[in-house]
């Protein structure tokens, strides 16, 4: 029983922490997979690390991202 | 029917709260009122005007396929669900600034802030941050100067570009400011800000080296860090041994702010600003559920009259009448121009369908707009004897806790030097006489609602939590500020000399950044040094320049209106324009010319040669004032130069356009189909 409910859970709570993630403007690495295997099926994925310091670099590259 | 006839009841509901509040002077009532007014207020102008402006004025359009859906790469550039989108544009436009306006504008009472907060936004601050998300949204999400840019010419896009990198330059020193003031004489908060630089390098590292990528995990352990810091602040401040390295006077906490502020800058975005950033959105969005949950719970009385005496100008908080004063205070809330940035920045591009641009554009800046309500709750809660011994100048109120209590009860507030001491002991400090900027008058609203609602005995614990938060992110902005404001240096300074924009060049990082800390570490010192408190002269500043970027904004809204058209509806960014043009020339030419020295720059300037003359002033330190008056008012002057220029090179756009010389063309992207279904 636990098993099954865990197992149904799990969409809903994933999709909770990526609503969460996007809020704060945290990188979604699930998503961008998806998206890549999705647009660009011919590229490299990239590794976890390299897609959040991609992210992070360009987020803070240009103009400001919170108000005062 | 039914739901007109509900509407009805609704509008009907707010203007009663309106009436009680206009009728109830001179006793207290519920901050219940307060809210019903706003709350009623909000959603019949979000129903009919904002309706309005999205079917006829910009004519949103759901076949029409938006920027994140035609441009999606599954980064920046997301369809994302109205909801989700709403609190990331939430976190990005809400700051200390909606919470500190209205706090000090409290010195005018409750009621004049209040129906500004309300109905600027309505008819103000929400129109400019929509019709700017609009912009942006036809144009792949581009920028404001980059919409400036393309709309008029370099030329009005570079003034722009210039007035904004001055607006950060005093938005940081100010915010800088209400931290020292908060933090001074203050080792609990200082251990609890100082541990939130070693616990965002821990979560940095984190992030991206030990787990890459698992930033929530992250964030949730930098939280639970965060509070044992608070929690172990009481210790640091009631140990002899720890104590007094804690405790600095407010210029050793300057110094140190700029130091952090040129450190953060220069470093990696990864390792300290970023993992920051996380921590105060998390703790930003927690603490304002936290506060309406408080006040929707406790529905506290307002202690602070509905309208003060200090209308007349002569307030000790900061100097000026209502007009135009009021409406500068409260930049943030009602309309604040630094929104333009944001909404044409990172919100454009995620959303899904036209019509999202409402509730996010219009209906964010309406929640930004309630928090401001009820920063002015929380300050109206306090008795108002108390309100004006955390807040005005030391100068003013006498040195001693007796003497304070003599000034205030001269202004016809009843406060004791037992009441003040006693509530200073409560929330864990040695004293709690003038500590203007807002932040601690907040706190200790905050903590008296937080302690109401949830439990009495936690008053200190509470205290500090609110200090925390709003340092915590006004940290965050100083970070992000300079750091912004250096990417904007090396743009300008690429123009002179190219290697110099080259924003990863080491030498022109360091000497970008050192300049731009220069420039608010400047303010801030003179601020901190300055007899009269700092607030009094730098918040009229950081009001004025927000609110003339406000009108950059707006003339950028009318620009696109005018071009597109639609020009029988400008008046919907014409009427804001016009007052908020208004309120600050009126404000700046006060600021500079007025011939109290209370108030007017030089005139003080000129009160201090005379004093140095009668030999009451010691001539060095009154050379200092004088030039920071003269420099003040020199800021003041370009500000509204800039402003004044700005707005006559649109005119003449829209004089040409409406002529015919020009062609009415916009830049938009041309229209595609969405492929969405329904």
């Amino acid at each position: 029983m636990w098993a099954s409910s865990g197992r149904a859970l799990r969409p809903a709570i994933s999709g909770l922490l990526s609503a969460v993630r996007r809020i704060a403007g945290m990188p979604d690495y699930a998503a961008h997979l998806e998206h890549l295997r999705r647009c660009h099926p011919d590229r490299t994925l990239p590794s976890e690390r390299e897609f959040y310091e991609e992210y992070v670099r360009a987020r803070y590259a240009d103009g400001p991202t919170r108000c005062c | 029917m039914l739901s007109r006839l509900g509407w009805l009841l609704l509008a009907l509901a707010g203007a009663a709260a309106w009436g009680v509040l206009a009728l109830h002077r001179g006793e207290t009532i519920s901050a219940a009122w307060l809210v019903l007014a706003a709350v009623g207020t909000y959603l019949v102008a979000f129903r009919f005007y904002s309706r309005f402006l999205a079917d006829r004025v910009f004519g949103l359009n759901d076949r029409r396929a938006t920027p994140a859906e035609r441009l999606n790469n599954g980064r920046d550039y997301v369809p994302t669900s109205r909801w989700v989108l709403f609190g990331h544009h939430f976190a990005a436009i809400a700051g200390a600034g909606p919470l500190v306006g209205p706090v000090l504008a409290a010195q005018f009472g409750y009621l004049p802030g209040t129906i500004w907060i309300v109905f600027g936004v309505v008819l103000g601050g929400a129109v400019q941050d929509f019709i700017i998300l609009f912009g942006s949204m036809r144009r792949d999400g581009k920028s404001l100067g980059q919409m400036a840019k393309e709309e008029t010419g370099p030329v009005t896009g570079l003034l722009a570009m210039v007035a904004v990198l001055a607006i950060m330059v005093i938005l940081l020193a100010v915010l800088a400011l209400v931290v020292v003031n908060a933090l001074r004489d203050s080792p609990w908060g200082v251990f609890t800000i100082l541990c939130t630089i070693p616990i965002a390098i821990l979560m940095g590292y984190w992030m991206k080296v030990w787990r890459p990528g698992r930033t929530l995990e992250a964030s949730a352990g930098g939280v639970v860090l965060l509070m044992l810091a608070l929690v172990g602040g009481r210790y640091v401040a009631e140990s002899p041994v720890l104590a007094p390295l804690f405790t600095h006077s407010g210029l050793t906490i300057a110094y140190g702010m700029i130091a952090y502020g040129f450190i953060a800058s220069v470093l990696p975005v990864w390792m300290l600003l970023c993992p920051r950033d996380y921590l105060s959105t998390f703790m930003k969005i927690g603490t304002i559920l936290l506060l309406a949950l408080g006040i929707l719970v406790l529905l506290p009385p307002l202690q602070m009259p509905a309208i003060t005496r200090f209308v007349d100008g002569t307030g000790p908080i900061f100097a000026g009448k209502l007009f135009p004063f009021a409406f500068i205070t409260i930049a943030c809330g009602a309309i604040s121009g630094f929104h333009a940035l944001v909404s044409s920045g990172t919100t454009p591009k995620m959303l899904t369908r036209e019509s999202d641009a409402r509730y996010i554009g219009y209906g964010g800046m309406l929640m930004e707009s309630f928090v401001a309500v009820m920063a002015m709750c929380a300050a109206a809660v306090l008795d108002p004897g108390i309100y004006f011994a955390i807040n005005a100048p030391l100068a003013t109120l006498g040195g001693s806790v007796e003497a304070a209590a003599v000034t205030i009860r001269g202004w016809g507030f009843t406060v004791s030097p037992e009441q003040i001491t006693a509530l200073a002991g409560a929330v864990g400090e040695q004293s709690l006489l003038s500590r203007t900027g807002g932040a601690p008058s907040l706190a200790v609203g905050m903590a008296y609602i937080f302690s109401g609602a949830f439990g009495q005995g936690l008053m200190a614990l509470w205290y500090h939590f609110a200090i925390m938060f709003e340092a915590l992110f006004i940290l965050t902005t100083i970070d992000t500020g300079t750091r912004v404001g250096r990417f904007m240096l090396q743009e300008l300074a690429g123009h002179i000399w190219k290697p110099l924009g080259r924003t990863s060049w080491y030498p022109s990082i360091i000497a970008a950044s050192a300049l731009v800390v220069t420039g608010w570490g400047y303010f801030l010192v003179q601020g901190v040094l300055d007899p009269l408190g700092g607030i009094n002269s730098l918040w009229p500043l950081f009001g004025i320049s927000n609110q003339l970027l406000a009108a950059v904004a707006l003339c950028v809204g009318t620009t696109l209106l005018i071009k597109s058209g639609k020009a029988r509806y400008a008046w919907i960014t014409l009427l804001p324009l016009a007052w908020v043009l208004l309120v600050t020339l009126t404000a700046g030419w006060q600021k500079v010319f007025a011939a109290d020295p209370r108030l007017g720059f030089l005139a003080h300037a000129a009160l201090t040669a005379q004093q140095v003359a009668e030999g009451v002033l010691d001539p060095a330190r009154g050379a200092r004032l004088i030039f920071n008056d003269r420099l003040d008012a020199v800021v003041a002057i370009a500000f509204m130069l800039v402003t004044v220029l700005v707005v006559l090179s649109w005119a003449r756009e829209w004089v040409l356009v409406l002529t015919r010389r020009k062609p009415a063309r916009v830049q938009e992207s041309p229209f595609v189909e969405t492929a969405y279904v329904g």
